[in-house]
């Protein structure tokens, strides 16, 4: 017994070690070949670790990577890092475990190896999965989560200590400029980060200053051990638990590469991670990962069980906030709410059952400014990932939305529409004048209405299309009704007063975690209500010959989400009628 | 001693930290040639942990070997060995005695026969490769009783061989046999093994026609492609079918598979040395292309373990590097005296600079520069594969993998051709960078291409089987895949045999969108398609392709349809006629901008060649586009006549058009005609024009109800079950296209002939007044079209009655004539509304013989009028049930269009 003897925080390597030749100490009487045993399997340290960090409460301790702390982390030790897998970049053949004279040594969770590597017959080769991940694109700042001041402080000054060497980053603002959020608070905080720079004595000075904005260009190369690749799909949200990997020596050789003309043949076999410099992309290699859901953002949730009076509360609350956001028009407060709890449930060949994107109209540009503004602003707070995208005739010629493989870097280019599941996205239509569409705007508006009919885009791979599911919510903000983006509903916004709008931090979070709580809520069938239904839409039918099948799928859509928002899993006629009234008060609008 | 066979097809750049252990290589310059593609790979700019091709050609002589063979085994690296390096001097001067020995194979007449020049054991010595792994154990007297050697004449170099034999026999006497170090291959073995397949190895189907006396004479199939390569000249590979390596001997293929490396150099010498045998003057080499593996992997499953093993990958070439020359041969030339160097070698990816001047009188220090012209270059390249979209799982990124062309195989691929490589999965290690000396533990891996096969030409290929497997199945004669795909087939062939498939494919298409059943079994019968018929002499052909028209209300889901049938089409177009012009449709020439030479480019019609072109909002086309739809829609071609090209292309598509009726919404006061709103010729060309009416229907209205709530609800009592998924129903399409090709029974065509009559003369209803389509030849033509598709839907081979009697309901209820008052020439919507329950049908037919009994009783021909109230009073004294005054006002208008009485306001007539 007798736990580590490495301090895992710090040195988690010399864990490996230890575990990994103890396994084959373990291993040996039996006379099996330990790189065998262990190819592709773990020895032990994932389990130290576990204990560690779940059981032993040492997952606070673990710092988080991001593009402030990346400066005073030291390398070799344990991090987190939360991020989207925004591209898959294969796997890597490596020297697992090696014969030095006449004990195993391994090389996982190393980019190299600290020991020159013998002949190829004492090594054997195994193999890990790369994976470039970002900061999921459009997270607000209060879902991000960044290391707790304290625990800066005292890695820092550790560091400060052991002067650390000082560590050569090239801190080139367009490092990799794929990543074109229109995120503008970034660009600031980069700028900021350079003043501080490269030199490490300003480390405190910078912890103090904004490190809740991700910088741009942050992004890290993710390398997975021991598990099927499809275990992670793209775009998805995951935590990853690891050693973060820094060489000096490796980065000025990288650079050298660039230069020495050798190579540049050579170059085209090399894979894409020489286009991630090591200076520029930490590696982080993975000992435990775990994928995030919306609820996982959601800091100490209420441990109380969803009751139905408590999320009432919580619902009539976020109506009156929605309702003072849009000036008090209650019916679009109550549409946005279903909005934002619509998730894509089911997905067939031609329907899509369970989404509800919105259209709210009636925004002229002056009142686009205001309520548009408040809007955003609440949509922010309220949810963890949100995007905004400006239909501007200019933006739509000449952004890439489209996610696109570059075969000459082999890297997937990062459009706007890479997003995580469970993004919100508002299109805001107010800002556009007539002009002209080029190709690529078009093309652009089509991916746009692509994606909110089918809740699909289609990922540009030069010589083909690949169609990834996207779960991502459209609400479009707009004069009249969109006719370029279809939204299953419109309603006109009739504001009838500028309120301030305020909410306090509790209920903030309450809201929170009443939205994302809701939206994972399964849906139950009640098939006692059919027949009642199905009456009242063929009487509906009867009254209104205009109503479609989407109509009716939208109603029903509209009561699921209903019964939800009252934190029950299947509706009822009460639901039923409430919807209704909803209805008939939006087509008096229209 | 222990022969030790230092395989010489490469190591790379040797490591420098690594020069303690010692190896001593001998070089063999005359074989070099032969391994040139290998050779090229060696030459990368990067070390190599260990040499990619280790063959048993340069031998390595040593008096510690036997020691060293010993431990072997266990520890192949050979560690340094201290009194190693007191052989080493003495390597080179033996290895040019004993090169030809172990090459039994490489003639004496080698087109290379080059001296290994003095200063090359020197270089050689100081950049040792890294391991021996397969060095072999040599048997010197093994090696001329290779099979090689025992029939034909004793070849040419005989002497020379004895000699080296006997040099041999003077350091070791046993006879074991030779095995690549690591490996159970006997060189002999395998050698032997490759002599015999290349000599006696025929095809299945050749052997048996012939008989043995002929089979004995007549060569092997090898044999006479290594023939007709030496007449032509021009080939420099011979291609060799992987499957008959198996079927001829299991054995080698498995470690063929397994050590590709050595396998293929002894392959590479065999084949030289029966070139040399029988024509000693043959200088080409000629390599080995190995393909058609019996196995290729996916992409995504290349592991550790397939290193150094022969692959075969499936996947798309996106990027092609440039033309790598690369040096091969180098000659150095004298700044002084001017004096030329012989060519020296790549020996590892280095050329060895002379430092001074060989001619005795110069002997300048340092002048020797390199000739670039007098050197020898050969091509490399480096392509990127990535996997095909197929391959790819739910939620990944496509995988890449390099792959390294050489000389003939440089350019074979383009970007975005589908190919098949045969090749050798390698790893090589990466430096840390071009200065460290310390190796990152990271291998880049690559194939190295054995041979390229182009497994799509275009996409038609890939359309014409839109089947997944059988795609596969042509491409790779895979034994699992072929069984697989017969097990496919035979369940498409059960499924054929369904009483209920018709309706089974009906439900399967598009099963969101309900009703509608009867426009969904004609888009059904396009999908399948008529035969097309090609009038032998005359060169005029019938179109087997249906084409299909709806129209109807908006809102009635028919984009959805569209876009259904689009996806479902093996090549589909789906185009809106809106943003359509005429040329877009069809073709048009352009100017390329570049060059200025006129270019003709297609159209949507071209481009969905045997495939469906999609026409949505075909009522707001220009008059001019819908024009250029006559052509293509029974003559099946284009013509362009325009800036000197006078061109026709195929445009084999069936067309699916929809439109909304004239005034946007059916409007039943006009005639079907009207409402449409199109030229008859262009409708004509229809075999099928769908009204899609939205009837305000109780029935429907409910029926959508469900189907809305069972979507939402999941519930299994309410979703339609026995459904064909998209996959399967593509499947059963493709095969039955391309398999099926049904013929008119005799009875069959007899029913058809007798209804074509029957529906001409229905046009021709005396007092029609507006103009109403009649039946006309065309339409017996799609009526055999259909007839035929109906018939394929069954996988039968033969159209009977009922498929008949089917194309006929499908063309009346598509045009809901049923409905239709042919007196006007407008449908009666009250008949559609209430012409829904099977009930009330029989009540109805009750009712109207009722009231023609009625009517023969009671009124006299051209006598008085009688009033319906009457009637009305009459039919319900006679039958049990309740009449109404609207039943019987249908019934008499049912007689009316029968002709038998005349219907006036309220009164009735008979005529």
């Amino acid at each position: 017994m007798g736990g580590p003897q490495y301090d895992l925080l710090m040195n988690p390597l010399g864990a490996v070690r230890q575990t990994f030749e103890k396994a084959v100490a373990s291993s040996q009487p039996s006379g099996l070949d330990p790189t065998a045993v262990y190819r592709g399997k773990d020895w032990g340290i994932v389990d130290v670790l576990n204990q560690f960090l779940f059981s032993q409460g040492g997952l606070a301790q673990v710092p988080i990577l991001d593009a402030s702390s990346l400066k005073w982390i030291k390398p070799n030790t344990l991090v987190r890092f939360r991020g989207m897998v925004q591209d898959m970049l294969g796997n890597e053949f490596y020297i697992g475990a090696f014969k030095d004279g006449c004990t195993w040594r391994t090389n996982k969770f190393l980019d190299f190896s600290p020991f020159s590597v013998p002949p190829v017959s004492e090594t054997t080769l195994w193999e890990r999965h790369l994976f470039h991940c970002v900061p999921v694109p459009g997270q607000n700042s209060w879902a991000i989560e960044s290391t707790p001041y304290p625990l800066k402080i005292n890695i820092s000054n550790e560091m400060t200590c052991q002067h650390g060497e000082k560590r050569r980053r090239d801190d080139d603002p367009d490092g990799i400029s794929d990543f074109d959020c229109c995120d503008e608070g970034s660009s600031s905080s980069n700028k900021k980060q350079k003043d501080c720079g490269s030199a490490s004595h300003h480390k405190i000075a910078e912890i103090t200053n904004g490190s809740s904005f991700p910088t741009k260009s942050f992004s890290c190369l993710v390398k997975v051990y021991d598990m099927p690749e499809s275990q992670f799909k793209l775009n998805e949200v995951v935590e990853f638990i690891g050693i973060y990997t820094f060489d000096p020596e490796l980065t000025t050789s990288d650079r050298s590469d660039n230069v020495d003309d050798n190579m540049s043949m050579f170059d085209f076999m090399d894979d894409v991670a020489t286009h991630l410099p090591p200076s520029k992309v930490p590696r982080i290699h993975c000992l435990v990962s775990q994928k995030l859901s919306t609820q996982d953002l959601i800091s100490n949730s209420p441990a109380c069980e969803p009751l139905p009076n408590v999320i009432r509360g919580i619902r009539d609350s976020l109506v009156s906030y929605l309702s003072c956001t849009l000036g008090n028009d209650v019916i679009a407060a109550q549409c946005l709410l279903l909005h934002l709890l619509s998730k894509l449930r089911v997905k067939s060949d031609v329907a899509s059952v369970g989404r509800l994107s919105l259209n709210l109209t009636g925004f002229t540009q002056e009142s686009a400014s205001i309520f548009g503004k408040q809007l955003n602003n609440a949509i922010k707070t309220l949810l963890p990932y949100s995007h905004t995208i400006p239909l501007t005739i200019e933006y739509l010629n000449t952004a890439m939305l489209q996610p696109k493989k570059d075969n000459e870097s082999g890297r997937l280019l990062m459009g706007a529409l890479q997003l995580a599941s469970g993004t919100h996205l508002t299109l805001d239509e107010t800002v556009m004048q007539s002009g002209t569409l080029n190709s690529k705007g078009v093309e652009n508006v089509l991916l746009l209405k692509h994606l909110m009919e089918h809740q699909i885009v289609e990922y540009d791979f030069q010589f083909y299309k690949l169609e990834m599911a996207t779960e991502v919510q459209c609400l479009i903000i707009s004069e009249a009704k969109s006719n370029i983006l279809p939204a299953d509903l419109v309603v006109p916004v009739c504001p009838s007063a500028v309120a301030p709008v305020s909410a306090s931090e509790e209920q903030l979070h309450a809201w929170r975690w009443y939205l994302t709580t809701v939206r994972s809520l399964p849906y139950s069938t009640d098939t006692s209500i059919c027949e009642m239904l199905q009456n009242e839409m063929v009487e509906a039918m009867r009254k209104d010959r205009s109503l479609g099948c989407s109509d009716l799928s939208r109603w029903m859509t509209m009561a699921q989400l209903m019964a939800a928002s009252f934190g029950e899993k299947s509706f009822s006629v009460e639901h039923w009628q409430m919807v209704k009234e909803i209805e008939r008060l939006r087509k008096e609008r229209l | 001693m222990t022969g030790y066979l230092q395989c010489g097809r490469s190591s790379g750049n040797a490591l420098p930290q690594l020069a303690s252990s010692r190896e001593i290589s001998l070089h063999f310059p005359p074989i070099l040639p032969l391994f040139s593609l290998t050779l090229l790979v060696a030459s990368f700019p990067a070390n190599f942990s260990r040499p990619p091709f280790l063959l048993p050609l340069n031998l390595t002589w040593s008096d510690e070997q036997s020691a060293m063979a010993s431990n072997g085994h266990s520890s192949p690296f050979g560690q340094a060995t201290p009194n190693g390096n007191s052989n080493s001097s003495q390597t080179p001067r033996r290895s040019s005695r004993r090169r030809t020995n172990n090459s039994n194979s490489s003639p004496a007449s080698s087109p290379f026969p080059l001296e290994t020049p003095p200063s090359r054991p020197a270089g050689v010595a100081s950049t040792p490769t890294t391991s021996r792994r397969r060095g072999t154990r040599h048997n010197p007297n093994a090696t001329p009783s290779t099979p090689l050697s025992t029939d034909d004449a004793v070849p040419p170099y005989s002497s020379d061989r004895d000699e080296n034999d006997n040099m041999e026999t003077d350091g070791q006497d046993d006879t074991t046999p030779v095995f690549v170090w690591g490996t159970n291959i006997s060189v002999q073995e395998v050698n032997g093994a490759i002599l015999r397949f290349l000599r006696h190895f025929r095809d299945a189907r050749s052997a048996s026609e012939s008989s043995e006396a002929a089979d004995l004479m007549s060569e092997g199939k090898y044999m006479r492609v290594v023939h007709r390569i030496m007449e032509l000249e021009g080939a420099e590979s011979l291609d060799i079918d992987a499957h008959d390596v198996f079927e001829y001997d299991p054995d080698l293929y498995n470690k063929m598979v397994r050590y590709p490396l050595e396998v293929l150099a002894i392959f590479d010498i065999v084949l030289m040395d029966l070139v040399a045998r029988i024509d000693p003057l043959f200088e080409k080499h000629i390599q080995t292309r190995i393909h058609n593996l019996k196995s290729s992997v996916c992409m995504r499953n290349l592991n550790p373990s397939d290193i150094e093993k022969m692959v075969s990958i499936k996947g798309m070439i996106i990027r092609c590097s440039s033309i790598i020359p690369e040096l091969k041969e180098a000659i150095f030339r004298c700044l002084v005296c001017g004096f030329y160097s012989d060519p020296v070698l790549v020996d590892r990816g280095r050329i060895n600079e002379p430092t001074r001047c060989l001619r005795e009188e110069c002997k300048a220090m340092n002048s020797m520069s390199l000739v670039h012209n007098r050197c020898r270059f050969a091509d490399k390249q480096i392509v990127k594969l990535q996997e095909t979209p197929d391959e790819i799982p739910e939620g990944g990124t496509p995988h890449t993998v390099s792959v390294l062309m050489h000389d003939k195989l440089v350019d074979a691929g383009k970007p975005g051709d589908r190919v098949e490589i045969t090749g050798i999965y390698r790893a090589m290690s990466v430096r840390v960078g071009p200065s460290q000396r310390t190796v990152k533990s990271i291998f880049k891996t690559y194939i190295d291409c054995l041979h390229l096969k182009k497994t799509d030409k275009s996409r038609l290929q890939i359309d014409d089987s839109v089947n997944h497997d059988a795609n596969n199945n042509a491409a790779n004669h895979e034994e699992d895949d072929a069984s697989l795909y017969h097990d496919k087939i035979e369940k498409l062939k059960e499924l054929s045999k369904l009483p209920d498939i018709y309706d089974r494919l009906t439900r399967s298409l598009a099963p969101n969108i309900w009703e509608l059943d009867d426009v969904k079994r004609g888009l059904l019968c396009q999908l399948f398609g008529g035969n097309a018929l090609k009038l032998g002499s005359s060169g005029a052909s019938l179109r087997g392709d249906i084409n299909i028209l709806l129209v109807g209300d908006p809102g009635t889901s028919k984009s959805q349809l569209l876009q259904y049938m689009h996806k479902l089409s093996p090549r589909g177009i789906y185009t809106s006629g809106r943003g359509s012009s005429a040329v877009g449709l069809t073709a048009y020439v352009t100017k390329d901008p570049e060059t200025g030479e006129t270019v003709l480019e297609s159209g949507a019609l071209v481009l969905s060649d045997r495939g469906v072109c999609c026409i949505d909002e075909f009522d707001k086309m220009s008059d001019n586009a819908r024009s250029m739809l006559h052509e293509v829609m029974e003559q099946q071609t284009v013509s362009i006549a325009k800036a000197g090209i006078i061109a026709s292309l195929n445009a084999r598509t069936s067309v699916l058009a929809c439109a909304n009726p004239s005034e946007s919404r059916y409007n039943p006061r006009l005639s079907v005609i009207d409402n449409i709103h199109l030229p008859p010729t262009l409708l004509s060309r229809f075999d099928l024009i769908y009204l899609i009416l939205d009837k305000a229907d109780e029935q429907t209205d409910r029926r959508l109800a469900k189907h809305i709530v069972s979507l939402f609800f999941q519930n299994p009592d309410n979703s339609v079950h026995e459904v064909l998924d998209l996959t399967t129903l593509v499947a059963y399409i493709s095969y039955a296209k391309k398999h099926i090709h049904p013929v008119l029974s005799d009875e069959a065509a007899e029913e058809l002939t007798r209804q074509y009559v029957q529906m001409r003369q229905r046009g021709n209803t005396p007092g029609s007044r507006k103009k109403v389509i009649t039946a006309t030849a065309r339409q017996i033509e799609s009526l055999i079209r259909l007839s035929e598709a109906l018939a394929r839907m069954r996988f039968s081979q033969v159209v009977e009655v009922g498929d008949v009697a089917e194309a006929f309901r499908l063309l009346e209820v598509a045009l809901q004539q049923s409905a239709t008052d042919h007196s006007t020439g407008t449908i009666d919507m009250d008949l559609i509304m209430t012409g829904i329950s099977a009930s009330e049908r029989t009540r109805r037919e009750n009712i109207l013989a009722a009231t023609r009994n009625l009517v023969m009783e009671k009124l006299v021909t051209g006598g008085p009028a009688v009033r319906a109230l009457e009637l009305l009073e009459e039919l319900k004294k006679q039958s049990s049930m309740e009449v109404h005054l609207s039943d019987l006002k249908i019934a008499l208008s049912t007689l009316t269009s029968e002709g038998l009485v005349v219907f006036h306001g309220d009164t009735i007539k008979r005529i």
